[in-house]
């Protein structure tokens, strides 16, 4: 009994120094108890105001979506409009189109006509030439013509002088028996007019227009008038303002709207606007 | 507890011997495991009395 009661001594030390501390294991999940439970109500709270903040976003939200709907409406109004707006613009394209293929068919019959114009003025220049020559040989034949007037002019005044000669002879032999000659009678009838040269006829030109372009650093300027107005190469224009005389511009090269010309006898420096014209 | 109890003088003596050792090792084996008890449920429990908390 002794041995048996040491024995059991033995394993109640040994159940007793192994046993687990219960104490400390309620302590320990009490604690993680507590802190689950606060983490429960932090959680809770922090649902509790993001359900909030989900409620506020979801009334803005409801708002912007009205918001936006009524943009779309009236989005959807001008969509309509530019589609309007496109089919008319899409009419004008057709009704260009038909135009421009008039103006392209034009643009061939006119250039037809200004090759035609242009063989034309071809002839007409060769024609010029001819009369240039025309113009040459009636010069030297007037000239010769003049030479033979002078000679007898000449001819004509001594021709003159000598009937005032013979005229007094025959008055000194008539006048002793009281006769005077009669009248000379010819048979060539005398002019009744003197010929005159014809007057010179110039005209005016007259082209007017307006500085376009001023290139100062080069001493040109472009104006607003070209071949189509009856420009030409050589021409000289007046630049002026007002009353007042800018220049004087020397026309160097032509295009059918427009032309440029050098800047000579500068008073003041041109401008766009300025006016041009042949004549001042 | 000897069974060969001496008899002085018409006294009971006690008799030291092998069993009288080992019955006090008993007594004080279990004197060491109470207090030993005792002093777990106090560092674990802090009484030594069992309540229910």
């Amino acid at each position: 009994m002794t041995i048996s009661s040491i024995f059991l001594c033995g394993i109640v030390v040994t159940y007793v120094a192994l046993a687990d501390n219960y104490k400390e294991q309620y302590n320990d999940m009490k604690t993680d108890r507590d802190s689950f439970k606060e983490t429960a109500e932090s959680k809770t709270e922090q649902y509790n105001q993001k359900d909030a903040e989900k409620v506020a976003i979801e009334n803005k939200l409801n708002s912007e979506i009205a918001k936006l709907n009524t943009e779309i409406g009236t989005l959807k109004g001008q969509l309509k409009d530019f589609e309007d707006q496109r089919k008319n613009w899409l009419q004008r394209v057709s009704d260009m189109a038909s135009v421009v293929e008039t103006t392209t068919q034009t643009s061939k019959e006119t250039t037809k006509l200004m090759m035609d114009k242009e063989a034309e003025l071809n002839k007409l220049k060769a024609e010029r030439i001819k009369l240039i020559d025309q113009f040459e040989d009636t010069s030297t034949t007037l000239l010769e013509k003049l030479a033979v007037i002078q000679t007898l002019e000449k001819e004509k005044k001594q021709l003159i002088e000598e009937k005032v000669e013979l005229q007094n002879r025959l008055d000194k032999l008539l006048q002793p028996t009281g006769r005077t000659p009669a009248p000379v009678v010819t048979i060539t009838p005398k002019p009744t007019e003197i010929a005159r040269p014809a007057p010179v006829i110039a005209k005016k030109i007259g082209l007017k227009g307006q500085v376009t372009a001023v290139d100062t650093k080069n001493k040109m300027a472009s104006i607003s008038i070209g071949t189509a107005d009856g420009v030409k190469e050589g021409m000289k224009f007046h630049v002026t303002r007002g009353d007042k005389f800018i220049c004087d511009m020397l026309i160097i090269d032509t295009d059918a709207e427009e032309a440029v010309g050098a800047l000579e006898l500068v008073q003041e420096q041109p401008r766009p606007g300025d006016t041009v014209s042949t004549n001042l | 507890m000897s069974p060969n109890r001496q008899i002085r003088g018409g006294k009971v003596v006690p008799v030291a011997n092998l069993y009288t050792i080992i019955l006090g090792l008993a007594f004080f084996v279990v004197l060491a495991t109470a207090v030993f008890v005792a002093y777990k449920c106090y560092i674990q429990y802090e009484t030594i009395y069992f309540s229910i908390p």
